[in-house]
């Protein structure tokens, strides 16, 4: 094989934070015109690479080549300028400017410093049309989708002549049939030679759409292989250095009486006439992709929103919930979807975090006692294996899953006889997914009711008793004894009624 | 992966480490500097901005902020001297000083809370309004004339060798350090500060909090107006201007984020006394009032640019290395 072959390669990076070694001697090589797909729990090194490469943090060791060359590279900027493009999670367009003019956002087409709108336009619908997208160049950017935010991003991307673009988890925000469009764009991107770093928790995608797979695990390599030559299991073995024995522990249990009960509830044109029964120790999975109003439902049942009409009765009693005190004094709970913008004070540490919602109870005369504050925190690190060095860490240093731990264990502080979970294990690694199932098992065991809100088929399908599907803002219960992904979806989709 | 923990402590560290360096210079430099007379006379010049920035960093923690307090501590200054004049017992006057200050702090509670106002336009509106009130009232002249012999009581007055301020302030210092460290109100402003939709989700009551807080800053003000008016024997409707600049510079240096979520109680004072330090060594030294103010200014700047670095999110003070 030619040392043409090859767009980019890591030699040796090693990074080191205080007291942890974040990466330990990464090497491995990605090719022209593949799809190389990055895995690795949280905390395994992926992100902190792709830092490196966007020159965001510096490395300690190694050095990166791309295209040949040995690269110092300082800044996003800098990396596109260079042929590499870095589309990260968080959407990097700027909301109040138009598709085209992001599209061509530091690489404005001037004559005589003047901006040649016409051709700008011209040039980015052409673009547009060759990823096979139908919107206008000329709207603002604002009211996009996520999915049509990346796709600018991409498009970007093929304005500055980039051969090797990054996507940092581009999936975890994305409905299914907004992944499907994401794949063909892939697809068409490798056609035209372009290589593509993908990085996902979603182990379907990978065997989709890679052509090459590179684990990381705990800041070490663990190897590079062609998708076609290793199994599923395999992976799963290569992330989390041990067998998955099961990905759902979801365990039998008796569902006791109605607890929670749902008579009307219409939110404008979002959530239309919700009708639905919760019981005791039941898990209730709710099917809806991105804009089926499934967050608007979850929050409209915590009181975070305010609703037009409807009522609600909780173990047989009509509550009045005008805004989330309301919920919380009744007993419910909302893990949501936005962990760390709504979820989490990520500037506190986790024993603030915990006793967030339940500390009037452990106050008296506006005090704030001591010891019940660590007392209660450090029952539930225990109880729910939240892996820190002490209950001060700071949020923000904790991996994804053991955020969402935290959340959790913020409701499980209150009490809460219902738990609604809008998206519990979005972002979160394999080997945490599971841990995070057996922690929702348990409490149902224990009688809490416990809804989920997710888009992941497999996951409804997984861990719940019943299911229910949204679509355009209408709540209907999935009868079918047989439980089929393509069916769910397509109902969600609205394409059976 | 403590990296965040300890380079607040080490930011905490620099600040001390700057106000140790900055005291032992003046000392070198001004023969006076270092003298009992001095130093208690410097502890009670930063009395007013200590007491004002312990309401002020639970405010900036909690993510709002105060502009209108340098014109509250003149308007309650004249509202305790008008009322001393009239006739009432000094005690009723010192109330209704320190009333306005709160009323005025409720109205900007009210304002950002209810009619959702940014706060920097609210309390810039009342800063206006609060001065304008104090020039009406006082008819524009210092009130002076018929002040009674007790009215210098409160702010030059002593108990036991301490002077009245600065006892005053070390008693809100303790008790604000306590409802920071200690109370719900305390921990519900760093989360509101932090992340408001998480505190709002989390069942936090946000607009009282807001509401109180606002009120106590104002109330502080309040209390340092009452303070100064009594120091100078008069109520002066132009005192405290660039007031809210000083209890600003000393919450920033103090360590307090612009952003919310961050802040002490401690590092506050410690950054009131390098402001106190600064001024006062200055003054000793003879530097004109002019070249203050542009030493101030860069104070400031200096301040949050060295917070951001050495919490890691500004420029980098070590040097890149491959």
């Amino acid at each position: 094989m030619s040392k043409n072959d090859n767009i980019l390669e890591f030699k040796n990076i090693s990074k080191y934070f205080p007291g942890v070694q974040a990466l330990e001697n990464i090497s491995f090589v990605v090719k022209k015109g593949e799809v190389h797909c990055l895995v690795g729990e949280n905390g395994a090194g992926k992100s902190t690479l792709i830092k490196i490469l966007a020159g965001a943090i510096e490395r300690n060791e190694g050095n990166i080549i791309f295209d040949g060359e040995k690269v110092e590279i300082r800044s996003v900027h800098e990396a596109l300028e260079l042929g590499i493009a870095i589309i990260f999670q968080e959407s990097n367009v700027v909301d109040q400017l138009s598709v085209y003019e992001n599209i061509f956002l530091g690489k404005e087409k001037t004559r005589l410093g003047f901006i040649n709108k016409r051709k700008e336009i011209k040039v980015a619908e052409e673009h547009l049309k060759q990823l096979g997208l139908d919107f206008s160049t000329q709207i603002t950017t604002g009211g996009l989708s996520s999915a049509e935010k990346q796709m600018i991003e991409i498009s970007r991307a093929l304005i500055y002549k980039s051969k090797l673009i990054v996507m940092d988890e581009p999936s975890a925000i994305l409905a299914e049939r907004d992944v499907q469009k994401l794949f063909n764009i892939i697809k068409e991107l490798r056609n035209q030679g372009i290589s593509v770093i993908y990085i996902s928790h979603r182990l379907e995608e990978i065997f989709e759409i890679g052509d090459t797979v590179t684990v990381l695990r705990n800041g070490k390599m663990i190897g590079t292989s062609r998708i076609k030559s290793v199994t599923k299991d395999e992976l799963i073995k290569m992330i989390v250095g041990r067998t998955l024995l099961n990905k759902y522990p979801i365990e039998k249990r008796e569902v006791g009486s109605i607890r929670l009960e749902m008579k009307g509830l219409s939110v404008g044109s979002v959530l239309k006439d919700i009708n639905f029964v919760a019981k005791k120790g039941e898990i209730t999975g709710i099917f809806g992709l991105v804009g089926s109003g499934r967050t608007e439902l979850a929050r409209a049942i915590f009181g975070a929103d305010p609703i037009d009409s409807g009522e609600i009765f909780i173990d047989g009693e009509k509550v009045s919930i005008l805004k989330p005190s309301d919920s919380i004094k009744v007993g419910i709970g909302l893990i949501p979807e936005e962990r760390r913008e709504q979820g989490l004070v990520t500037k506190l540490n986790i024993r603030e975090n915990i006793t967030l919602a339940s500390l009037r109870k452990i106050t008296s005369f506006g005090f704030v006692s001591r010891e019940s504050d660590i007392s209660v925190a450090k029952k539930y690190v225990k109880e729910l294996n939240i892996k820190t060095p002490s209950l001060e860490q700071i949020i923000a240093n904790l991996s994804g899953g053991n955020q969402q731990k935290v959340v959790i264990s913020k409701w499980l502080s209150t009490n809460s006889k219902i738990l609604i979970m809008d998206e519990p294990t979005k972002g979160i690694d394999v080997g945490t997914k599971s841990e995070i199932y057996k922690i929702i098992s348990d409490l149902a065991g224990r009688g809490t009711t416990i809804i989920v809100f997710s888009s992941e088929i497999e996951e409804v399908i997984g861990i719940s008793d019943r299911i229910f599907v949204m679509c355009d803002g209408c709540l209907k219960e999935y009868l079918d004894k047989y439980k089929k992904p393509e069916k769910i979806l397509s109902y969600a989709m609205g394409v059976i009624n | 992966m403590n990296t965040k923990i300890s380079k607040i402590g080490f930011q905490r560290f620099v600040i001390a480490g700057i106000f140790v360096f900055l005291f032992i210079l003046m000392s070198i430099l001004s023969p006076v500097f270092l003298t009992a007379t001095n130093i208690i006379n410097l502890l009670r010049q930063v009395s007013m901005v200590v007491i004002v920035a312990c309401g002020m960093t639970l405010l900036l923690t909690s993510g709002g902020i105060d502009l209108s307090v340098g014109s509250v501590l003149a308007l309650s200054g004249i509202i305790c001297a008008k009322l001393a004049v009239s006739g009432v017992p000094l005690f009723i006057s010192i109330l209704g000083g320190v009333s306005a200050g709160l009323f005025i702090g409720f109205l900007n509670g009210v304002l950002v809370v209810y009619f959702k106002v940014m706060f920097l336009i609210a309390t810039l509106g009342t800063m206006f309004i609060a001065r304008g009130l104090a020039y009406v009232i006082s008819g524009g002249k210092a009130v002076v004339a018929g002040l009674p012999e007790s009215y210098k009581i409160p702010g030059r007055g002593y108990f036991g060798f301490i002077p009245i301020p600065v006892l005053i302030m070390i008693v809100i210092c303790v008790v604000f350090y306590i409802i920071q460290s200690r109370t719900i109100i305390g921990r519900y402003a760093y989360a509101i500060g932090g992340r408001i939709e998480t505190a709002i989700l989390s069942g936090v009551n946000v607009d009282n909090i807001q509401l109180l807080l606002y009120s106590t800053c104002g109330m502080l003000a309040g209390i340092s107006g009452v303070i100064l008016s009594s120091r100078l024997a008069s109520g002066q409707p132009n005192s405290g201007i660039g007031f809210e600049f000083s209890v600003i510079v000393a919450v920033v240096l103090g360590g307090t984020s612009l952003s919310g979520g961050e802040g002490t109680i401690l590092g506050t004072i410690i950054g009131a006394l390098i402001v106190g330090v600064l001024n006062n060594g200055l003054n000793l030294l003879g530097v004109h009032t002019f070249y203050q103010y542009i030493l101030s200014g860069g104070a400031l700047i200096l301040a949050v640019i060295l917070d951001m670095s050495l919490k890691g999110r500004g420029i980098k003070l070590r040097r890149r290395h491959y």
